[in-house]
C-alpha cells in the first residue's frame, strides 16, 4: 500500500526559493478544466429550441443554481455571483467524479486544491463585504456584540476556511483510502465497485454541493 | 517467572471479561427500554397483549444479538489456546475484547429504541401492525452493523498470525485497532437507533407514507454509519500495514493515538448524524410532499455534521501513514 | 524499552494529538447534528422557507464547529511543531 504516501512531485529552484509542483494534481486539474471547456462549447454551440443533450444538462445546472443564488443573495446581486457559484459546483463535481475512471485520480484528494478554493471564497466574500458595506461598517461587524469579541470573531472567520477545505479534502481522501484498503484485502469484483459508486458518486456529489452552498452562504453573510 | 504462555492466557481472560462486560451494557439498556414501552402500550389497550408481546420479544431478540456476538467472542477468548509464538497474541486478545465489547454498547441500545416505539405504534393503530413490524425489523437489523464491524475486527485479531509483526510498535497497533473500531461503533449504533425509532413512530402514525419514510430512513441509516466505517478503516490499516521494528516510545504511541483519535472522534458525530436523520424521518412521515427538500436538507446537514469525524480521520491517517 | 527524553516528549505529543482530536470531535458532532435535525423539523413545518432555513442551519453549524476546529489546530500543532 505504498501508493498512499507516495506523491509525485518536481521541485524547481527559482531565485533561491524551492517551488514544489504536484504533477498529478496539476494534470488532473487540467483534465477537469478541459472536460468543462469542451462541455461548455458543446452546450452552447448550437442553441436551439429543441435542445441537444449537452444543452439540456447545461440548462438544468444553470437554472437550478440561478434559483439557489437568488434565494441567498436577492434579485440585485444574483447576476454578479451566480457564474462563480455555478462554475465552482461544476468544477468540484467533476473533480470528485474523476477518480471513478481508472488511472485518473481526484484533484480534490490533494489538500492544495480545496484549500486554494476555500481561500478564494474567503477573499471574494470579504472583498464584496467591504465593497457593499464600506470599510467602517465592515470593521464594526467584527466588534459585535462587544469590542472584546473581536479576536474571537477573527479566529471564527479563519476557522471557516479551514473547516470548508478540510471537510472536502478529508471526505475525498478518506474515500480513496477506503477503496484502496478494501481492494487490497479482497480481490472481489463486487465490493470495490460498490464502494467506488458510494464514495465517488454519492459522497462526491454531496460534498461538492456542500462546498458550493457554504461559499454562497459565507458571501451572503458578508453582503447582507 | 512469567513466560509468554502465561501472559497470553492471562490477557485472554482479561479480554473475555472486557468483551462480555461492556457488551452486556447496551443490550440490557435497549431491552429494558423496549419492555418499558411495551408495558406503557399495554396500559392503553390491554386486549392487544398478544401482538405487543410478540413484537416486544422479536425486537428484544434483535437487540440481544449484540450481546450474543460479545458472548461468542468471550467464549472464544476463554477456550482457545493459541500457540505461544509471540507475546503480541496477548495484546491482540485485549484488543479483540475491547473492540467487541465497546462496539456492542451502541448497537444494543440502538436496536432497543425502535422495538419500544413499535410496541406503542401497534397499540395506537393495530390494523397497521405488519407495516410497523417491517420498519422495525429493518431499522434494528441495520443498528447491528456497527457491532458486526467490531466482531470482524475481533475475529481478525483472534485468528490472524502475528508472528512476523515486531513486538514493539506492534502492541500499540493491535490495541489501537481494537479501540478504534470499538469506540467509533458506539455513536452510530445509538444514532441509528434514534433514526429508526422516529421512522417506526412515523410509519405507525401515517402508514400511507410508509414507502417514503422507509426510503429516507435507509438513506439516513447508511450515511449515519460512516463514522463507524472510518474507525473500521483505521483498524484495518493498523492491523495490515507493515510495521518496522523500533523500540522508541513515539512509534508505539503514534499508533495508539491514531486508534484513540478515530475511535473517540466517531462517537459524537455518529449520534449527531442519527439525530438529523431522525427529525427528517419524522417529518417525511407527516408531510410526504416535502420529501425531496427534506432529503436534500438532511444530506447537507449530515455532510456538515460529519466534518469533525473527518478531522479525526485526517489526524489518524497522518499518524499512521505519514509519521 | 529504553526511553530517551525527546522520544518521550514526541510520543506523548502523538498520543495527545490523537486524544485532543478524538475527544474534541464529540461535542461538535452532537451539537451540529441537533442543529441540522431541528432545521429538518422546521422545513417539515414550512417547506416554502427552505432556503432561509438551510442558510441559518449552515451558519449555526459553522459556528458550533469552531471548537472542533480548535481541536484540529491543536492536534496539528502537536504533530508538526512539538
Amino acid at each position: 500500500m505504498e501508493e498512499i504516501s507516495h506523491i509525485p512531485q518536481i521541485t524547481l529552484n527559482l531565485l533561491g526559493f524551492n517551488l514544489v509542483f504536484n504533477i498529478e494534481t496539476i494534470v488532473m486539474t487540467w483534465i477537469v478544466m478541459g472536460i468543462l471547456i469542451t462541455f461548455g462549447f458543446l452546450a452552447t454551440r448550437k442553441i436551439a429550441f429543441v435542445p441537444n443533450p449537452f444543452q439540456v444538462v447545461g440548462e438544468l445546472l444553470v437554472s437550478s443554481f440561478y434559483d439557489l443564488t437568488k434565494d441567498a443573495l436577492g434579485e440585485d446581486m444574483v447576476k454578479k455571483y451566480f457564474p462563480l457559484i455555478c462554475s465552482l459546483f461544476m468544477f468540484l463535481l467533476l473533480s470528485d467524479w474523476l477518480g471513478i475512471i481508472p488511472m485518473l485520480s481526484e484533484p480534490t484528494k490533494d489538500l492544495n486544491t480545496p484549500l486554494s478554493l476555500g481561500i478564494m471564497g474567503f477573499c471574494i466574500a470579504h472583498y464584496s463585504g467591504i465593497k457593499v458595506k464600506g470599510i467602517k461598517q465592515y470593521v464594526k461587524g467584527y466588534c459585535e456584540p462587544i469590542i472584546f469579541m473581536a479576536p474571537l470573531n477573527l479566529i471564527g472567520e479563519l476557522a471557516k476556511v479551514i473547516s470548508i477545505s478540510f471537510r472536502l479534502f478529508g471526505n475525498i481522501m478518506g474515500g480513496a483510502i477506503i477503496i484502496l484498503v478494501v481492494s487490497h484485502l479482497v480481490y472481489s469484483l463486487i465490493l470495490p465497485p460498490l464502494l467506488v459508486f458510494f464514495f465517488g458518486l454519492f459522497v462526491g456529489t454531496i460534498q461538492a454541493f456542500v462546498f458550493t452552498m457554504l461559499t454562497l452562504v459565507y458571501i451572503s453573510l458578508q453582503v447582507k | 517467572m512469567l513466560n509468554t504462555a502465561t501472559y497470553i492466557s492471562a490477557s485472554s481472560f482479561l479480554g473475555a471479561a472486557l468483551a462480555i462486560g461492556f457488551g452486556a451494557i447496551g443490550a440490557a439498556v435497549g431491552e429494558g427500554y423496549a419492555a418499558g414501552l411495551a408495558n406503557q402500550a399495554l396500559s392503553f389497550r390491554p386486549e392487544k397483549s398478544g401482538d405487543v408481546l410478540k413484537n416486544m420479544l422479536v425486537g428484544q431478540a434483535i437487540a440481544e444479538s449484540a450481546a450474543i456476538f460479545a458472548l461468542v467472542v468471550a467464549i472464544l477468548l476463554l477456550f482457545s489456546t493459541p500457540q505461544p509464538k509471540t507475546v503480541l497474541i496477548a495484546w491482540a486478545a485485549i484488543g479483540a475484547g475491547l473492540s467487541m465489547g465497546l462496539s456492542a454498547i451502541g448497537s444494543g441500545v440502538g436496536a432497543g429504541l425502535p422495538a419500544g416505539s413499535a410496541c406503542v405504534g401497534i397499540v395506537r393503530q393495530p390494523q397497521n401492525a405488519n407495516k410497523v413490524l417491517t420498519t422495525m425489523l429493518i431499522g434494528s437489523a441495520v443498528c447491528q452493523t456497527p457491532a458486526i464491524f467490531g466482531m470482524v475486527i475481533a475475529f481478525l485479531l483472534l485468528f490472524l498470525d502475528f508472528s512476523n509483526m515486531p513486538v514493539y510498535p506492534g502492541w500499540a497497533a493491535l490495541l489501537g485497532a481494537g479501540l478504534a473500531t470499538g469506540l467509533a461503533a458506539g455513536g452510530p449504533g445509538v444514532g441509528n437507533g434514534l433514526t429508526s425509532r422516529e421512522a417506526v413512530t412515523g410509519v405507525a402514525r401515517n402508514p400511507e407514507t410508509g414507502t417514503e419514510t422507509n426510503r429516507v430512513m435507509l438513506i439516513g441509516l447508511s450515511v449515519g454509519q460512516s463514522t463507524a466505517i472510518y474507525g473500521f478503516l483505521i483498524s484495518l490499516l493498523l492491523v495490515f500495514t507493515g510495521l518496522e521494528k523500533s523500540t522508541s516510545l513515539s512509534d508505539s504511541f503514534r499508533l495508539l493515538g491514531a486508534g484513540l483519535s478515530s475511535g473517540f472522534g466517531g462517537i459524537g458525530p455518529g449520534v449527531g448524524l442519527g439525530v438529523v436523520a431522525a427529525y427528517a424521518c419524522k417529518w417525511v412521515a407527516r408531510r410526504p410532499e416535502a420529501t425531496g427538500i427534506l432529503t436534500r436538507t438532511m444530506l447537507v446537514g449530515m455532510a456538515v455534521t460529519e466534518s469533525t469525524s473527518i478531522y479525526a480521520l485526517i489526524v489518524a491517517l497522518l499518524l499512521v501513514i505519514v509519521f | 524499552m529504553n526511553i530517551a527524553g525527546p522520544d518521550f516528549i514526541k510520543g506523548l505529543a502523538f498520543l495527545g494529538a490523537g486524544i485532543a482530536m478524538g475527544l474534541g470531535a464529540i461535542g461538535p458532532g452532537v451539537g451540529e447534528g441537533f442543529a441540522a435535525g431541528k432545521a429538518c423539523e422546521a422545513i417539515g413545518r414550512k417547506p416554502e422557507e427552505a432556503g432561509l432555513l438551510t442558510r441559518t442551519m449552515l451558519v449555526g453549524q459553522a459556528v458550533s464547529e469552531s471548537t472542533g476546529i480548535y481541536s484540529l489546530v491543536v492536534a496539528l500543532l502537536l504533530l508538526f511543531v512539538v
